[in-house]
Parts: C-alpha cells; sequence; structure tokens
C-alpha cells in the first residue's frame, strides 16, 4: 500500500502532469495528420526525455503514444483517411455515418471507444500481467499462425459487393509485404536487382498512398465542391443508455485488443482488425457493419487502445517488448538506468506502479483533450479545400519518409496513391490491401517458422496445442457459416427473381 | 585534350577542396530505428562525442535491410568530413559476404570501435541442461532448434559455427529480433540462444559456454570453446565508428581522438555500465585490422555452414 501511495506520489508531480498534458494533445494532433503516427511520433519526442527523469520521460512518451492511437480516428471518420495504419479500421464505419451526417456521434463513439479500451487494458495490466504474460508465451508461431489466419477472413466481411475483389486487393497487399529480406533465409525477394528495394515496402507509404493519397484524388477529380467538402467536426459523447446498450462490444473490443497486443510481434493495427472480424460475426447489428454502424467504431477503437495497456505485459513480466514502440520505451528505460527483464517487477516496483498510474491519467487526459483537439482539427478544416488537400499531401509525404529516412519511401506514397485511385475507380475496397499488409508478414513468417519447428509437418499443426486446435475450429466454423449464409442469401435471392414482388429483405 | 584534363584537373580540386572543409554540422547515421539497442548507445555516444569534436551533430536514423541502408549511406558519401556511421557488428563484417551491397568491408576509413560484448550458449533455466556436454548428447536423439535475432546476424552465425565445429545437433529458426525470440524460448519453442550478457542478466537464463578467447568476468564457472575441445570460436557483439573514405588524415585523427576522450569519459562509463556494454577502444588501425580479421571469419563460417556458396 505504502508502494502505491508512493508511486502515486511520483506520477502526481507538476512535471509529470505537465509532460502527460503535452504529449497526449501532441500524440492526439501528430495522430491525427495522416502519415504521422505513433513512431514518428515518439521519435520526435525521444531526445526531450533525456534530460528528465524516468517517470516524467515515460509520461511523455506513454501520452504520445496513447494519443496518437486515438487521434488517428479523427480523419478516418473526417475524410476517410485513417491518421494512422491502426485506425484502419475506423473508417469502415465512421466514414459512412459522417456522410449520413451524423460525425458528432461517430467521433464522440470513437473518443469513448478509445477510451474505455485504455482503461480496461491497464486495469487488466495492473491485475492480470503475470497470468497473461504466461498465456502469451504459450503463444507460439503456430498458434500465431492460427490466429492471424483467422484475421485474414476479415477481408471477407469487409469486401461487400464483390469477395473477388477484396480478395485481389487482399493478395496485393500480402505481396507488397514479400518484397524485401526474405524473413528466414534473409535473402532479396521481388526487388528485381535494385539494392534500394532489398528493405521491403514499409507500412506507412502504403498506407498514405492507398487511403490519403488516393483520397485526395478521388475529392479533387470528383470536381463537385459540395461532395467533396468536409463536415465540421463536432463531439457528442454517447448517453449513458446508448453505452449501455452496446457495452457489450465496448468490453469484447477491449478484450480483443489487450490479448492481441500482450503477443509479440502482432500490435494494434491487427488487433483492430481482428475485432473488427469478431463483430462482423458477433455484433447484434451485424447487418449494418460498413453502412455507418457505432459498432464497427467501437470494435475497433477500443481494441486499438486496449492494445496500448496491454503492450506493455510482456515488456514488463518478461522484458520482451510487444512491438516497435514498446521497444523505443524500453531504451528510454534503459537510458534512464532501469533495465527491463524478469525482475523488472520485483525490483522496481515503484516505478512500474507508478508507470501504471501514468497510463490511467493518460486515458483520462486523452478524454478531457479530445474536445480541444477535434476543434483544431475543425479549424484546419475550415480552410479552403486546396489548402486542406495541400497539407495532407504534404503530410502525407513528410510521415511516408519520416519512418526510416528512405527516399524510395516518397515514390512508394506516390505510386501506391495513384494505384489506389485507379482501385477505387474500379470499385475495389482498399481496406483489404492494408489487412494483407500487415498481417501478410505475420502469417508468412509464423507458418514458415511454424513449418521449421514440426520439421515439415503441416497436419501436425492442427493438433499442436489446445490454443491452435480451438483457433482452428473457429477458422472452419467461421468458413461454413460464411458457406451456408452465402448459399441461403443466393437462394432467397432467387425466390426473390421468381416472385413478381420483390421482398425488401432479401439480405441476409 | 588538354580541355578535358584541365577540367578533370579542377574537377578533383574542387573534390579536394569539398573534403577539406570539414562544418560545424556533422550528421551521425545510426542503421537503426530510434530506441534500439544500438541507437541507445548511439545517443549517449553523441553528446560527448560532438562536444569533443566542437561540433553540433544530429543522429538520423536510417533503417532497413538489417543495417544495411544507412551504413551504405555513410559509404556512398565518399569524401564527406562531415558525416559518420555509428554501426554495429553485422553490417560492417557479415552482410558484406551475405549479398550484394553497394559497399564492402574496405569502403570506409575506420575510426574506432567503441564497445564489444562477448556472447554466451544459453538455454532455459527451466530446461535440466546443465552443461555442454549434456546438450550435445541429448541433441543426437532429436535434434535441438536454436533462435536467432533473424537471417544472417551474429546470433545465427555464432551458433551456425558451432554446429559445424562440434558434434551438437541444432537447427536455426530465426525470429525479428531478440526479443521474440525470447518469448519462443521462454515457451520451449526454441532450446537454444546465442547472445550476450545483457540477454543473459535480464531473462532466466543459463550459460553453457562463452564465444571468447577467456573466461569472463563475473561467469568464473562458464567455460570457453577451446575448454570444451573445440576450435576457437570468438563472438562479440561490437559496435564502432566509421566515417567515408577519401576524407584528410587531420580529419580522422580528429574523429579518433574525440572518440577515445568520449569512451573513457565517466559519463560514457556510467552509461556503459547500466547498460552492460563493455567498452572496448579500438584506434583505427586497429579497428580497420579486427574488421576485416571478422570479415573473414565470418565469411568462412558462411560457407561452412552452407548459407553462401
Amino acid at each position: 500500500m505504502d508502494m502505491i501511495l508512493a508511486a502515486m506520489g511520483d506520477a502526481f508531480t507538476w512535471q509529470a502532469l505537465l509532460a502527460i498534458v503535452i504529449g497526449t494533445w501532441a500524440g492526439i494532433v501528430i495522430g491525427g495528420l495522416p502519415g504521422l503516427g505513433s513512431v514518428v511520433g515518439l521519435t520526435i519526442f525521444l531526445p526531450f526525455t533525456f534530460g528528465m527523469d524516468v517517470i516524467t520521460s515515460m509520461a511523455l512518451l506513454i501520452g504520445v503514444y496513447c494519443g496518437s492511437v486515438y487521434g488517428g480516428s479523427i480523419t478516418a471518420i473526417l475524410i476517410n483517411t485513417p491518421g494512422t495504419p491502426q485506425s484502419a479500421a475506423t473508417t469502415f464505419d465512421g466514414y459512412p455515418m459522417t456522410q449520413q451526417g451524423r460525425v458528432d456521434e461517430a467521433l464522440g463513439w470513437a473518443t469513448f471507444a478509445s477510451f474505455f479500451g485504455g482503461v480496461l487494458s491497464c486495469v487488466l495490466l495492473i491485475f492480470c500481467a503475470p497470468q497473461l504474460a504466461k498465456f502469451a508465451v504459450n503463444f507460439g508461431s503456430i498458434e500465431v499462425f492460427a490466429l492471424v489466419c483467422l484475421a485474414m477472413l476479415c477481408i471477407v466481411g469487409i469486401s461487400r459487393g464483390s469477395l473477388l475483389k477484396g480478395l485481389v486487393c487482399g493478395m496485393m497487399g500480402f505481396f507488397f509485404s514479400m518484397v524485401g529480406s526474405d524473413p528466414i533465409t534473409g535473402a532479396d525477394r521481388f526487388t528485381f536487382g535494385s539494392y534500394a528495394l532489398s528493405s521491403g515496402l514499409d507500412l506507412i507509404p502504403v498506407v498514405v498512398g492507398a487511403f490519403a493519397l488516393s483520397e485526395v484524388f478521388i475529392r479533387f477529380s470528383a470536381r463537385d465542391e459540395e461532395a467533396a467538402a468536409i463536415p465540421e467536426a463536432r463531439l457528442r459523447f454517447p448517453s449513458l443508455r446508448e453505452i449501455g446498450r452496446r457495452l457489450i462490444e465496448l468490453v469484447r473490443g477491449s478484450f480483443i485488443g489487450s490479448f492481441v497486443g500482450a503477443l509479440p510481434g502482432t500490435g494494434a493495427a491487427a488487433a483492430a482488425f481482428i475485432s473488427y472480424a469478431s463483430a462482423q460475426k458477433l455484433s447484434p447489428r451485424r447487418a449494418n457493419l460498413g453502412k455507418g454502424e457505432p459498432d464497427g467504431i467501437i470494435a475497433s477503437e477500443s481494441s486499438n487502445n486496449a492494445v496500448t495497456g496491454s503492450a506493455f505485459i510482456p515488456t514488463l513480466a518478461l522484458g520482451i517488448p510487444g512491438d516497435v514502440v514498446t521497444a523505443m520505451m524500453m531504451g528510454a528505460m534503459v537510458i534512464h538506468g532501469i533495465t527491463p527483464g524478469v525482475r523488472l517487477m520485483v525490483d522496481q516496483a515503484q516505478t512500474v506502479y507508478a508507470l501504471f498510474v501514468v497510463l490511467i491519467i493518460v486515458n483520462v487526459a486523452m478524454l478531457i483533450l479530445s474536445k480541444p483537439s477535434i476543434g483544431l482539427f475543425r479549424y484546419l478544416f475550415k480552410m479552403p479545400l486546396g489548402f486542406v488537400m495541400g497539407g495532407i499531401v504534404m503530410f502525407s509525404f513528410i510521415g511516408a519518409v519520416s519512418v526510416r529516412g528512405n527516399p524510395l519511401d516518397l515514390v512508394v506514397a506516390a505510386l501506391t496513391g495513384i494505384l489506389a485511385y485507379v482501385l477505387r475507380r474500379g470499385g475495389y475496397p482498399l481496406a483489404p490491401l492494408v489487412i494483407g499488409m500487415v498481417l501478410g508478414p505475420a502469417l508468412e513468417s509464423s507458418l514458415r517458422r511454424g513449418l521449421l519447428i514440426s520439421r515439415g509437418d503441416f497436419l501436425s499443426f492442427f493438433t499442436h496445442s489446445g490454443i491452435a486446435t480451438t483457433l482452428f475450429v473457429l477458422i472452419g466454423l467461421f468458413l461454413i457459416w460464411t458457406a451456408v449464409a452465402g448459399v441461403l442469401d443466393w437462394r432467397s435471392r432467387m425466390a426473390a427473381c421468381r416472385q413478381p414482388v420483390p421482398s425488401s429483405s432479401s439480405r441476409a | 585534350m588538354t580541355s578535358l584534363r584541365y577540367s578533370l584537373a579542377a574537377l578533383a580540386l574542387i573534390g579536394a577542396t569539398h573534403s577539406a572543409v570539414a562544418a560545424d554540422n556533422l550528421d551521425i547515421i545510426v542503421p537503426f530505428a530510434a530506441g534500439g539497442a544500438t541507437d541507445i548507445v548511439a545517443r549517449s555516444f553523441e553528446p560527448i562525442f560532438s562536444q569533443q569534436l566542437g561540433v553540433t551533430s544530429v543522429v538520423r536514423n536510417v533503417a532497413g535491410a538489417s543495417a544495411t541502408v544507412g551504413t551504405a549511406e555513410v559509404a556512398n558519401s565518399e569524401g564527406n568530413p562531415n558525416i559518420i556511421g555509428y554501426e554495429p557488428a553485422g553490417a560492417l563484417s557479415i552482410q558484406p559476404s551475405l549479398k550484394k551491397l553497394p559497399y564492402g568491408s574496405d569502403s570506409f576509413t575506420y575510426i574506432c570501435r567503441t564497445v564489444s560484448n562477448p556472447m554466451f550458449l544459453m538455454v532455459s533455466k527451466s530446461s535440466d541442461i546443465e552443461s555442454f556436454k549434456q546438450l550435445v548428447e541429448e541433441s543426437q536423439e532429436y535434434p535441438f532448434l536454436y533462435g536467432s535475432s533473424g537471417p544472417g546476424t551474429l546470433p545465427h552465425l555464432a551458433m551456425a559455427a558451432l554446429t559445424v565445429n562440434s558434434d551438437l545437433k541444432a537447427e536455426h529458426v530465426p525470429y525479428s529480433g531478440s526479443g521474440p525470440a525470447m518469448n519462443a524460448l521462454a515457451g520451449n519453442e526454441i532450446q537454444i540462444m546465442a547472445d550476450t550478457e545483457t540477454i543473459l542478466e535480464n531473462y532466466d537464463l543459463r550459460p553453457l559456454a562463452v564465444f571468447a578467447d577467456h573466461r569472463v568476468e563475473g561467469y568464473p564457472d562458464v567455460p570457453t570453446m577451446q575448454e570444451l575441445g573445440l576450435p576457437a570460436l570468438d563472438f562479440a557483439v561490437w559496435q564502432g565508428v566509421v566515417a567515408p573514405k577519401g576524407i584528410s588524415e587531420e580529419r580522422t585523427q580528429q574523429y579518433a581522438e574525440a572518440c577515445k576522450a568520449t569512451v573513457e569519459s565517466d559519463k560514457f562509463k556510467a552509461f556503459a555500465d547500466k547498460a552492460k556494454a563493455d567498452i572496448a577502444y579500438l584506434g583505427p588501425e586497429d579497428f580497420e585490422a579486427f574488421v576485416q580479421k571478422r570479415f573473414a571469419a565470418n565469411k568462412q563460417v558462411l560457407k561452412d555452414a552452407g548459407l553462401t556458396p
């Protein structure tokens, strides 16, 4: 108890609180600007932390991290351009809601779901970190392969209209992810002898091209000022009754995010897609998903912000960073003389508790700062459309090149933008492309590692462990479910064709 | 013809004057993303180094392709006295033999080696294997799996060399970094890993042997490979500073002196102690000889293990 009070004392200093406010606010704005995401934000702020004490520097970095994961949803909802790849799944329902004039409601749900996911994962981190870490350790390559297969099925659900077109884009994303070094042998693939390509295609330039640049092209080619205008961003929080009605969605999204975040090498973007896929099967309002249903925003935003808390589980319990962002935090800890590892919770208990307190304050700060941040975007988007679009193009390119300082990424962003424009004109959904790109590397390396471990026996994947078997059974059920629903849908449509008066409820 | 010769001479002169001018700004390339293990050391090294040199320096992270993209940028800046690279061992002594790169081990002006940590052969503490002999015996029935932080990294090479030179039967499973590999080791997906003291101390691991020519301080019971009756296997994770070719002798000396003063400063020593990095300074000539020796040795390992033709 004394320890917790002392930790509170560490966290409630004016330096730490100031760092939280600055970090969170900057994080929201950086996350909201297309192209600039969590990693860029942390890279900007990392050098400032060298002169601070450990709690203040953690407060600043955690603020930037959590803020940027939330901030990505603002532009995803307003202009169909996710500020960060983690918020790509928020566009599925967020933008349709904006088109229907429900932008205030969409932003309200995104903000509340982010807060809910963030806090719930903090609670899990505080009370169940050792247990969750133990579970994550048992999640080996074969289990990850099964989980990623399950998440890949989400492509089926979001390819409304044409499954074939969705699969084409998914495979294209998967292919993009294979360019560069082979994860197992290290040999160069699909580089056409070009050294610049041997480092592969980075996710950020592709996402920037696919969403931000293509959106700019679409708006300019529309030549329709009415349709291209950006609605005024306002924020309306859902009422308690509405929250109660969708509580189960919030809890499910947060748990999925917390769980995926605890696995090393997955991350918030993957968590959001997995959560969205589960909402497609389990939400009572699933028929409306993709047409402007708050459940879709909840699925995406609660899970991606839940990752922010649970990503610390492997870091704190085992000293293993869950993703790039926690790896950077670990680096900052090392600078301040704290070496993360299995004994961190014992040796540095007070610092760890202070970290928990900071995480919770950051989430509260995020909720409070959402209003002024959205106000800033409202002000920015009031400028003439040409300036706004020009600004988006500029930030997109800055973001694309600043991830790893490779000029090739500018070319990649521009070419992806043109490709995405052509694809959108042809009615191809772009989200599967990003899903393929996000999940492709995990799918490939976990499959090939699994084959190395099982000595080339793929059939033993199914019986490798209880977790793997359960996941594969779920995949089987999902496929049967989709096939049966497809047949039923086809039969009812056939029946509707034969009847002179078409029934309005033909959609399954 | 004469005009051509004159213009060539003029060009050479421009080149020469360019290379002679050392500006107040220095670019320090770190070929990894911000926040990684190498980046942290580089960022602690940078302020003291630039103070010694009397310049303003900027750390620039140019990541990708096993650190070769950033390293290539240094190599391609021939004659530029205002750029250096803070390099990991792999980019200088392994990658050039593995694939076609725009640089080789002789494309740099070597400045100094800063830190070096010997690698240990480790198993999980929860395993019942206590010695190298036992490890070899148990591997005969069913080969073990060893992890690495990626194909062609030092942990991979050290283990590849060990399996070639001993009776140990083990196969390679690469991961995307030491972290995921440690997760796999904790979950018993892999059983063996070769890495440094930092990893050894931070996780529940048991050292069986050290890849060095002498026993390491703090680990008096851990035998060297030679003591186990194997050929001398020497693998260490080191970092150093390189500059492009074609910079002046004077500039090289300036860099080397600043580097020596930096690693000997109390501030850097305190940091290195915390980060468990062993300071191991080598001057320009010694460092170049060291890299060339490691380069040749690693090339042989890659060949013996069948990783390169």
